[in-house]
């Protein structure tokens, strides 16, 4: 869904001759990449596509005419008319030459090394047929201090291990780590040849992308204890899959032992239009929890007071009966669903369709952690979140602007494609949040505005705008609708000087390509349409839309999918329309959403909920869903991976097949539909959420499809309208609500997802466990000192709703009065403190001594 | 008053002559002084320049001059200047490259122990010249004194009003910030300066870009050295053609060159450059001869990274062309002499040792060739040495020559090739007999 409607400027291109070819290619190009394009081979060790060149390794020479010496390929820029030779015998050489310098030191332990069979010193040197060294000198050995071990392997990670010996200083994990994740964790140390990689001093190699060290490392140096020593390459068989953790849908490959149903490691399968080859740890390891010894193995029932294991014939039975009975005594309006929006578009349209036409019911919703939701379908935010967005297009952007967003836990992979950005062009990147992010260290400037002035601050920068550009259209217009409505008083109220709201206004106004991206805090907002109106205000005020693009990004795998299937009571009329030619109809009633499911359950007025792979016990934002809400349903069907909080009030359990197990097809945040491909057999007897509702709708003898080909026509007739919902066409009113604020709960709350987390499923991945194991408080270190905390140190979380206990981090980013929890842990339930009718959820800490 | 270090110079020579001009001034304690500076009419061309001329009229002033860098390469300052980009909205920065660490070379640490203001205000001058409005200075960590006496020079400065907002009432502001190396002789490298400057580990930088286009923070910067800078604010006070009056037609003006090894007087001179390498070894008023009368050896003529001469090559000419024309270069300006006693396998040892310390170990055949290296020089020079092992050092050498990111590599194995092509069979005796053909009759402590 590539709108953008900027036209890139002409590239200059330049000719080259290599090895007697004539090759064409964009001014700037190197020599190196102008060779590969044109398919011929050049060796590299320390070049990466997706980091500057540094000419390191110097394996990659080529003879150049004209030249003197022999150059580095990967740093000379191509040239119109120049004359390269990649294979004559003075390269030759020289190659040969660097092969043997980094040999000279290189243990030869290939046969117990896991690099062996991809490595590409071990490929390169078959290829240069180097039998024998000159080198007659003990070779340099980093000795792993207490660690009894010839192989003087060093644990640097929760995941990564070292091997210094093997390490042939490419310094491609400690360049990748700095240049393309920002962080700081592993680093060169000593100088010369006595130069060795480590982790940094009393630091893991832990950051969210670390796994992509150990997936460049061209040797055997880094290796995964994930995957090292269980299996040779050559005897594993690999799937393309994609990241369902992450809205992007990175591509991944997914490698499985010949002939055994077990998945053994996930590597990145680069994607240029998407995630550049890089993946987060959550990604890479996520795919254990498939292997998790707490998957549902078999479906369960309620008998008596306890959930026993049952077949599946029963369940499936049980359910369209009892699903019947609910219709028949209370009608359909008394049964909803909730649907994951991790879920593939066949399990997503299925399930539309079974409680649209199997029950009868409008009662359904995707949208698993929104506080609020508009009841009209045509809301600003639903236009605001409908817009189109492409990844790739950050790069060439002229001005990045991230709005209520923490980046990294939220966007990981957009994070790294704005610093890539920064890397190689100049945009001017702007973090704005209610509370200091890691991602602002892309940023030119970090502004914080005061908690819940989200659209203050947006009124201010649309009146800044009108002073800097006083014919702005409409300027006089939009002032009658929004509140406050002079420059002061909005900087005043959201904290941000007028100054800056100016400067800011400025470079909206003049950027060329602007990225406008909308987080978290503006998405699941209660007050959400307020800020989105503000935003629409804002686009149609300084038009960033015409000159780039703007949207709250999806936040979930599939998100886009679901909305585009019309997984939401009242969807898109032509989505609705489409839906009713094809299946002859479409329920009249309007339809609970996800909040207003949740208030007639606690009112006691729906009795029954179908629950596909979402946890909402644990994950609504709200008190009341973990307490009692959920016991007043008369029946409850959840079907998930393992046994949840939701799950243990369920009447019948079945178990989801993972998105390992059968191929699916997802939408990412751009709109792309994407492929993961069937990796393992489904474990267990887990099955895909479209299966388990065709059984269940066969068994109440109301077939959802004739066949699978039926489906998949259904959903692509359902894809092809358009979902995109056009920008108002006037200034909409934007009254900030009072913020609530009780002096006796001073520190604003933030619950979002670990880097490591994801949702409440990725504690069953080991290697993330050991990542991060347990909820934490990360908190300011003004905070620390006030209470007087270390990490590690518990504190008790207090809220008008609730408490909870856990251990301190003293955080690197946060300043002031803020505290962050992560949602993923099923011990710690962080929205046991909050409530969906809340904007800010105020809490207050205490030490608990002892 | 005393100095910190008592080091011999030919300041009474210079003072004597109406061309020389570097050493002028520094026998006298109290040059660092800003008063006296003044006196002499100190910050006085800054002045002249700052109100009276265009920045381009100082880059033409010192192209004109024929300057060329006195950090090593020689090359031409207001060539090199002239590389900044006109139209780029970036800062531009200069650095001055104070980290003096060639092995021989102490001529910076004079100028800038007795004389800091000349620098300052060389710096401020080419500063103006290239548009910049914050300088460097980057001083050589293990000089802790310098550093203090050009700090102080640089608080007196400031006090003064030589440097700062606004300086002499034209508008234009200038700061300077004095920065401490952390004691590696690659960080005088300029790509690893900038590097190192940044807060980043001191290791070379691909070029291009060239600092002149992407320097310190990816801005267009130069780095000059010390007396290059303190050089230029000579040439600007008194003309191109003053300057070209001394040395030769393509190595015009005068240069230090630091005189160690084997000399009966160590010490820093003066000289035009075109100056007989001979008589700046046995002139009384220079080196005044070798130790104890005995015989030459040989001389490494710029610094432990240019090849050796041979004492049939000496009466050569102190400058950039006749230096090449003999197989050596000028570089730093570091004459070391070693006199008949020397075993040339090792002294190479010292300085392979030297070289394979410092490689910053960016690139490959840097980091491990000198490695290698050092280990079958070291086990040449304690008899264990094997047959082959000279075609194999020439080999590594030829391996690494040309080869690297940084001229480190050059230069560490330019002084071995020469050693190995003017001494072999020194070289193969000792691999035949274990033992020097000269045993060395001096230690190092
Ligand atoms: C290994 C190495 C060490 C160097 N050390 C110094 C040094 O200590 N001082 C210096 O001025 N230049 C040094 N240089 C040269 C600088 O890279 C650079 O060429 C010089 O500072 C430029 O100044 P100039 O043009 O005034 O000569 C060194 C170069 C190399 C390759
Ligand atoms: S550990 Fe691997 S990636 Fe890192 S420098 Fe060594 S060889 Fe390169
Ligand atoms: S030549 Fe040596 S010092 Fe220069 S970049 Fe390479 S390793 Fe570093
Ligand atoms: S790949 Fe070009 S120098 Fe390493």
């Amino acid at each position: 869904m590539s709108t953008s409607t900027t036209t890139q400027p002409a590239v200059k291109m330049v000719t080259l001759t290599i090895n007697d070819q004539s090759v064409t290619v964009p001014k700037g190009t190197t020599v190196l990449q102008a060779a590969l394009g044109a398919g011929i081979h050049i060796p590299t060790f320390c070049w990466h596509p997706k980091l500057k060149s540094v000419g390191a390794c110097r394996i990659c020479y080529v003879e150049i005419e004209k030249m003197p010496k022999l150059q580095v390929s990967c740093a000379t820029e191509a040239t119109d008319g120049m004359v390269v030779k990649t294979e004559s015998d003075i390269v030759k050489r020289g190659r040969k030459a660097v092969l043997e310098f980094i040999l000279a030191n290189h243990p030869l332990d290939c046969p117990t090394c896991d690099k062996g069979g991809e490595c590409d010193l071990q490929n390169l040197t078959f290829a240069h047929g180097l039998d024998d060294s000159r080198f007659d000198f003990l070779k340099r050995r980093h000795i792993v201090p207490g660690v009894p071990s010839t192989f003087d392997d060093l644990r640097i990670g929760p995941e990564i291990m070292l091997n210094r010996n093997r390490c042939i200083l490419c310094y491609k994990c400690v360049r990748s780590n700095k240049e393309a994740f920002g962080e700081y964790d592993i680093g060169a140390f000593e100088r010369g040849n006595a130069m060795e990689i480590n982790a940094a001093p009393g630091e893991q190699v832990a950051n969210p992308f670390s796994g992509n060290l150990v997936e460049i490392c061209p040797v055997g140096a880094l290796t995964n204890s994930d995957w090292r020593y269980k299996i040779r390459v050559w005897l594993t068989q690999t799937t393309p899959s994609i990241d369902i953790f992450n809205s992007s849908g990175s591509n991944i490959l997914f490698y499985k032992e010949d002939h055994k149903n077990r998945i053994f490691r996930t590597i990145s399968r680069r994607n240029d239009e998407i995630d550049d080859g890089w993946i987060t740890d959550v990604a890479r390891y996520g795919y254990q929890l498939v292997h998790s010894p707490d998957r549902l193995q078999k479906p369960l029932m309620k008998k008596g007071s306890k959930q026993v294991p049952v077949e599946w014939e029963e369940a499936v039975a049980f359910v369209a009966r009892r699903l019947a009975e609910i219709d028949d005594t209370k009608g359909c309006v008394c049964i909803g669903g909730l649907a994951s929006p991790t879920l593939d578009l066949d399990s997503l349209h299925s399930f539309s369709k079974f409680m649209r036409k199997v029950i009868g019911t409008n009662n359904l919703d995707f949208r698993i952690d929104y506080r609020s939701l508009p009841e009209k379908p045509d809301s600003a935010f639903s236009t605001l979140s409908s817009q189109p967005f492409t990844i790739a297009e950050i790069d060439t952007s002229d001005v990045i602007f991230v709005f209520g967003s923490d980046l990294v836990k939220e966007h990981p992979n957009e994070y790294l494609r704005i610093r890539k950005a920064r890397n190689f062009g100049r945009p001017l990147v702007y973090s704005v949040n209610s509370f200091n992010v890691k991602s602002a260290d892309v940023a030119d400037r970090e502004f914080i505005y005061a908690p819940g002035t989200e659209e203050v601050f947006i009124n201010g920068l649309c009146l800044a705008a009108i002073e800097e550009n006083p014919g702005l259209s409409g300027a006089d217009g939009l002032k009658r609708k929004i509140s406050p409505a002079d420059l002061n008083s909005a900087a005043k109220t959201c904290g941000v000087s007028a100054e800056d709201l100016k400067a800011l206004a400025r470079t909206l106004i003049n950027g060329k390509k602007i990225s406008f991206i909308v987080g978290d805090q503006v998405s699941l907002s209660r007050d959400r349409e307020v800020i989105a109106a503000a935003l629409c205000n804002l686009n149609r005020l300084v038009g960033i839309t015409s000159r780039g693009q703007m949207a709250a990004l999806a936040r979930y795998a599939d998100s886009i999918g679901a909305e585009k299937l019309g997984l939401i009571p009242n969807p898109h009329p032509d989505v609705k329309r489409a839906l009713t030619d094809l299946w002859g109809g479409f329920p009249e009633m309007a339809g609970y959403h996800t909040e207003g499911m949740f208030s007639q359950m606690l009112k006691g007025e729906l009795d029954a909920m179908v629950i596909l792979g979402a946890n909402p016990v644990a994950m609504y934002p709200d008190h009341e869903a973990v307490a009692e809400t959920f016991e007043k349903l008369d029946f409850l069907v959840v079907a998930d991976l393992f046994e949840t909080e939701t799950t243990a009030m369920a009447d019948v359990v079945l178990p989801l097949a993972s998105w390992t197990e059968f191929a699916g097809r997802y939408v990412n945040l751009e709109g792309r539909i994407q492929k993961a491909e069937r990796a393992i057999k489904p474990l267990y007897e887990s099955k895909p959420a479209y299966a388990i509702l065709a059984d269940i709708a066969a068994a109440a003898r109301k077939p959802l499809f004739s066949s699978a080909r039926e489906r998949e026509e259904e959903i692509e007739k359902v894809l092809a309208c358009t979902t995109v919902r056009p920008w108002p066409g006037d200034y909409l009113d934007v009254r900030p609500p009072a913020i609530d604020k009780d002096p006796a709960y001073p520190i604003m709350l933030i619950i979002g997802d670990d880097p490591h987390h994801r949702c409440y499923v990725t504690e069953k991945a080991a290697s993330l466990v050991k990542f991060c194991s347990d909820a934490y408080i990360e908190l300011s270190p003004e905070l620390a000192e006030k209470f007087k905390v270390e990490d590690g140190d518990a504190v008790r979380v207090e809220s008008k709703y609730g408490k909870l206990m856990a251990p301190v981090k003293v955080s690197r980013v946060l300043e002031g009065d803020v505290v962050f929890l992560p949602r993923n842990f099923s011990v710690t339930r962080a929205n046991s403190l909050v409530s969906r009718k809340a904007r800010i959820d105020w809490v207050r800490i205490n030490k608990v001594s002892g | 008053m005393t100095f910190y270090s008592p080091v011999i110079t030919n300041a009474a020579e210079v003072a004597g002559s109406d061309k020389l001009h570097l050493f002028r001034y520094v026998e006298d304690a109290n040059q660092t002084k800003i008063e006296t500076y003044e006196s002499h009419g100190g910050y006085g061309t800054w002045r002249k320049v700052l109100t009276t001329k265009k920045p381009d009229d100082v880059i033409a002033e010192v192209k004109a001059s024929g300057l060329r860098g006195r950090g090593g390469a020689g090359f031409p300052t207001g060539m090199k200047w002239g590389f900044i980009p006109k139209d780029s909205p970036k800062p531009r920065y200069l650095v001055c490259n104070a980290d003096e660490s060639e092995p021989g070379t102490c001529k910076d640490r004079v100028i800038m122990e007795r004389d800091p203001h000349a620098m300052i205000e060389g710096m401020a001058i080419a500063a103006y010249a290239i548009g910049c409005h914050l300088m460097f200075v980057y001083i050589r960590g293990e000089f802790g004194h310098c550093i203090e006496t050009v700090d102080k020079a640089l608080q007196e400065a400031y006090a003064k009003g030589h440097l700062g907002k606004n300086v002499y009432g034209s508008g234009y502001d200038l700061d300077m910030i004095v920065h401490s190396g952390g004691g590696a002789y690659i960080c005088g490298e300029e790509t690893a300066l900038l590097n190192s400057l940044e807060g980043e580990k001191g290791m070379s930088r691909i070029r291009p870009p060239f600092p002149a286009i992407e320097g310190l923070y990816a801005c267009p910067t130069i780095v000059n050295n010390v007396e290059t800078l303190t050089t230029v604010r000579h040439i600007m006070e008194r003309g191109a053609q003053w300057y070209r009056t001394m040395g030769t037609e393509k190595s015009p003006g005068s240069k230090i060159f630091s005189v160690s090894g084997h000399v009966k007087r160590p010490g820093n001179y003066e000289v035009e450059l075109g100056f007989s390498l001979k008589k700046l070894i046995y002139d009384p008023q220079y080196g005044n001869g070798i130790l104890g009368d005995k015989k030459l050896k040989g001389v490494i003529p710029g610094g432990a990274s240019t090849p050796f001469l041979t004492p049939d090559q000496i009466n050569v000419g102190l400058d950039f062309e006749s230096m090449t024309s003999v197989g050596s270069m000028l570089g730093s300006g570091a004459v070391i002499v070693f006199h008949e006693d020397t075993c040339i396998v090792w002294a190479i040892l010292k300085l392979i040792h030297f070289f394979r310390h410092e490689s910053c170990g960016k690139c490959t055949p840097c980091r491990e060739g000198t490695g290698w290296l050092e280990q079958i020089i070291r086990r040449i020079e304690h008899g264990g040495g094997k047959p082959g092992d000279i075609e194999k050092i020439e080999d590594i050498c030829g391996n690494i020559l040309g080869r690297t990111i940084c001229p480190l590599g050059d230069a560490a194995v330019m002084p071995i090739q020469s050693a190995v092509k003017h001494w072999r069979d020194e070289w193969q005796y000792h691999i035949d007999h274990g033992k020097c053909l000269v045993p060395t009759r001096f230690e190092f402590v």
